[in-house]
């Protein structure tokens, strides 16, 4: 991998008037982009804008059946890589890491002698690992796939993509559904990539990592281009507001009714222990919760890393995880803690919305059906009131009525995230838990939920929102925020107290992280 | 592809629909038996034939395809029904002693090899067509159990299970409308592969003299019967032997395209 840094001027990948047409319909129009060596050109756009079908086109993928006009021009002296959104996907799961990577290298070693090979390959892949920022990757090399965390995925992808010498590397979504700290990681991985002089194509809807790595920025929205140019003109463009993208500053949560502690909590969680099955090596205790509370029309925001035992607190009160020990209390009642034991009213009184929409959708009966089904087992309303009162609620939604009559399939991400929100509202629910309900949508419609859930709370009296998230800025939205690490509750308050002056060592490292990105990113 | 995809289609159609229509209407059409002449002759006004003791071949293979044909289907279907709630139950239930009693006893049968097992049954019970049916469903059950149960097991553990049950939807719901819906393509793969198997089985059954009479009207029974004079009087043997052939090669064929086109159906 010997090349000057610098001195190769001419684009190494460039797509000229990119047209892809799928049934007649453009997803992709006239767009055009030069991937330069040691620049990173990101493509911003909301799902949907087409910026993952055109990062594809430069590999030579397109969708099934699409009719292609235009020019995909590579430079001869490298492929191009790919890391995609979740790299667990392209790893083969049987092999090992070594294998992975010595499979490539293998191919690039024929010219020499057949007793320097094998050792010239294992050269080859330590240094391509070193390059992708994992050092000392000896032991990571015995491993599975599975066995790694996203993160270090990743970067084995980036390294195979780096064994091949690829000279532009495509990063789908690099940094969705990661927490501060990682992100911030992704970020300086990226960066070196791009110093080595590789070009970095970042397909991303993440303003902070656009606005830290991007040298060119195209902004896209419904497969064509809206604004394009280097980095610093293009952002003032969007902070003009010309290009209506997002990051403007979001309003909190409304907050609950002053004096919390006359009103008596909707659900009180009292020393509550959640467990693991392990197989044979028996059981581990993934949660410690000793006392939370959530009163009437608060907000509650469960913030920590992947891992930290947040979701399994969001389903120990949803009644999805079975395995745990303590007390939940709604309204002074204690809850089953399998939902199999709870009745309708307990059913209807906690709702849950999955953090993975389409897969918590059945993908044969239409969305209106099933959104209907929860008034009718839940309030035992009849079919026809049932689905009027489903169609009201997904038209305050958004949701229009044919949209809503088609199967999950042909709805997007974001769309389907409101009907789960409409499903688990139909229930007309004390409690409403959102399991990271925004985290793999782009900023326009994450601001979209986030908005309508404060007005579910403001508007709905009484509803009490727990909010499980990686993100602080949607967390300082809530009224409060309890911070989990490794499965204990570390800190918790009201939201302002926790993010200016928190407290636990955890909390300041997360804030700061969060900051330092902020600050890179220079705003 | 397409049409790759259709030409096996009609392929399937083809070499299943001779026995299948044989074997289902020809009973209708195969008149009264003639006067019995010589032993394994041709021509002589037998279209195929004579059989070992000198019926006419043409006549026994289309009274022959019926027992065979429906046993297997019989068997088929009674295996699922068996399998296929017992497989939910121990799918979507959370009691661990639930699954255990629903399931080991199956391991136990499975362990077992299938024709021994109905040769033992055979010589106990001398059973009819309708117990030679309830044997090869019986020794299907665990099998077909296990496969739909492993199956089901991935849809339970969806979100959409969870959300269903967030629902308070009822169990049938749950399990029929969205566990057996998502399943129904391994299903489907599962029964075609599976009535080739019960085919072979209740031909076989058949042709060791299991739960039909010795001269029976009965393509299995024919090749066993008429093998004796296969230089003779080749088409008392070929004749059924193909019949059956191709009733599992075309039941396979079908099955096969049947998939590939749903497959592409539901595909995004």
């Amino acid at each position: 991998m010997n090349h000057e840094n610098g001195t190769t001027a001419g684009p190494v990948a460039e797509i000229r008037d990119l047209r892809v047409e799928i049934d007649g319909r453009a997803v992709v129009d006239g767009v055009s982009l030069a991937a330069l060596p040691g620049r990173v050109t990101a493509l911003v756009g909301a799902s949907g804008s087409g910026k993952t079908t055109t990062g594809l086109a430069l590999l030579g993928e397109y969708p099934p059946g699409a009719r292609v006009t235009g020019d995909v021009r590579l430079s001869a002296d490298g492929p191009a890589g790919y890391i995609p959104q979740h790299p667990a996907t392209v790893l083969n799961p049987a092999r090992r890491v070594r294998a992975l990577l010595t499979d490539i290298a293998r191919t690039q070693v024929g010219h020499l002698p057949p007793g320097r090979r094998r050792s010239a390959a294992r050269e080859r892949v330590l240094r391509a690992l070193a390059e992708a920022q994992l050092p000392d990757a000896a032991p990571l090399l015995r491993r599975y796939p599975h066995q790694l965390s996203g993160g270090q995925q990743q970067r084995v992808v980036l390294a195979q993509a780096l064994l091949l010498g690829a000279r532009v590397i495509v990063a789908d979504e690099p940094t969705t559904g990661q927490d501060a700290l990682t992100k911030s990681r992704i970020v300086d991985q990226l960066a070196a990539v791009a110093a080595r002089g590789i070009a970095v194509v970042l397909l991303s809807h993440d303003p902070d990592v656009v606005r830290a790595l991007a040298d060119e920025v195209i902004v896209m929205r419904s497969g064509r281009v809206v604004e394009s140019g280097p980095a610093p003109d293009a952002w003032r463009a969007v902070q003009a507001g010309r290009t209506r993208e997002p990051l403007v500053d979001q309003p909190p949560f409304p907050q609950a009714d002053g004096s919390t502690g006359t009103v008596r909590p909707v659900l009180r969680i009292r020393d509550l222990t959640a467990r693991h099955h392990d197989g044979a090596r028996g059981t581990t205790v993934v949660l410690r919760a000793p006392r939370l509370n959530l009163h009437p029309g608060e907000s509650l925001a469960v913030v920590g890393r992947s891992g930290s035992g947040k979701t399994t607190l969001a389903r120990c009160l949803a009644g999805l995880h079975r395995d745990q020990d303590g007390r939940i209390l709604l309204d002074g009642t204690p809850l089953p803690p399998s939902l199999r034991n709870r009745g309708r009213a307990h059913l209807a009184a906690v709702q849950y919305v999955f953090q993975d929409a389409r897969a918590a959708f059945d993908e044969h009966r239409p969305v209106l059906h099933q959104v209907a089904r929860t008034a009718v087992r839940l309030r035992g309303t009849d079919a026809d009131t049932a689905t009027r009162e489903a169609l009201t609620t997904l038209a305050s939604l958004g949701l229009p009525e044919d949209l809503v009559r088609r199967h999950p399939g042909r709805c997007s991400g974001g769309e389907l995230q409101r009907a789960a929100l409409a499903r688990a509202l139909l229930a007309r629910p004390r409690v409403l838990i959102c399991d990271e309900i925004t985290s793999g949508l782009d900023p326009i419609t994450r601001r979209g939920i986030l908005d309508l859930l404060t007005s579910l709370v403001r508007d709905r009296g009484g509803l009490s929102l727990v909010l499980i998230t990686h993100d602080l800025d949607t967390a300082a939205r809530a009224d409060r925020i309890a911070v989990l690490d490794g499965g204990e509750l570390v800190e918790h308050g009201p939201a302002e107290r926790v993010l200016t002056t928190p407290q636990h060592p955890f909390t300041v490292s997360l804030v700061e992280a969060a900051a330092r990105l902020t600050a890179r990113t220079g705003t | 592809m397409t049409r790759l995809r259709t030409g096996r289609f009609a392929l399937g159609v083809a070499v299943v629909a001779v026995p299948l229509l044989l074997a289902l209407l020809g009973p209708l059409f195969a008149g009264e038996p003639g006067p019995r002449g010589a032993s394994f002759t041709l021509g002589d006004g037998h279209w195929l034939g004579t059989d070992f003791v000198g019926r006419d071949v043409w006549q026994q293979v289309l009274h022959g395809g019926r027992p065979v044909v429906l046993t297997a289907l019989a068997a088929t279907a009674l295996a699922y029904l068996v399998a296929l709630p017992l497989a939910l139950l121990s799918a979507l239930t959370h009691r661990r002693w639930l699954e255990e009693l629903l399931m080991r006893p199956l391991d136990v049968l499975l362990a077992v090899p299938s024709l021994l097992l109905i040769l033992l049954a055979a010589t106990v019970f001398s059973p009819g067509a309708v117990g030679l049916a309830l044997l090869v469903a019986a020794v299907n059950v665990p099998d077909a159990a296990r496969l739909v149960r492993a199956a089901a097991t991935e849809a339970a553990a969806r979100p959409a299970v969870e959300a269903l049950r967030m629902q308070g939807e009822t169990w049938w719901r749950i399990a029929v409308g969205y566990v057996g819906r998502s399943m129904l393509r391994t299903l489907a793969a599962d029964a075609g592969t599976r009535l080739t198997g019960v085919l072979y089985l209740v031909a076989t059954a058949a042709f060791l003299g299991v739960g039909v009479a010795p001269d029976a009207a009965d393509w299995a029974v024919m090749v066993d019967r008429n093998r004796t004079g296969l230089f003779v009087q080749p088409w008392a043997v070929v004749v059924p032997a193909l019949l059956i052939v191709g009733l599992t090669m075309g039941a396979n064929l079908l099955f096969d395209a049947a998939l590939e086109r749903t497959g592409k159906e539901t595909r995004p």
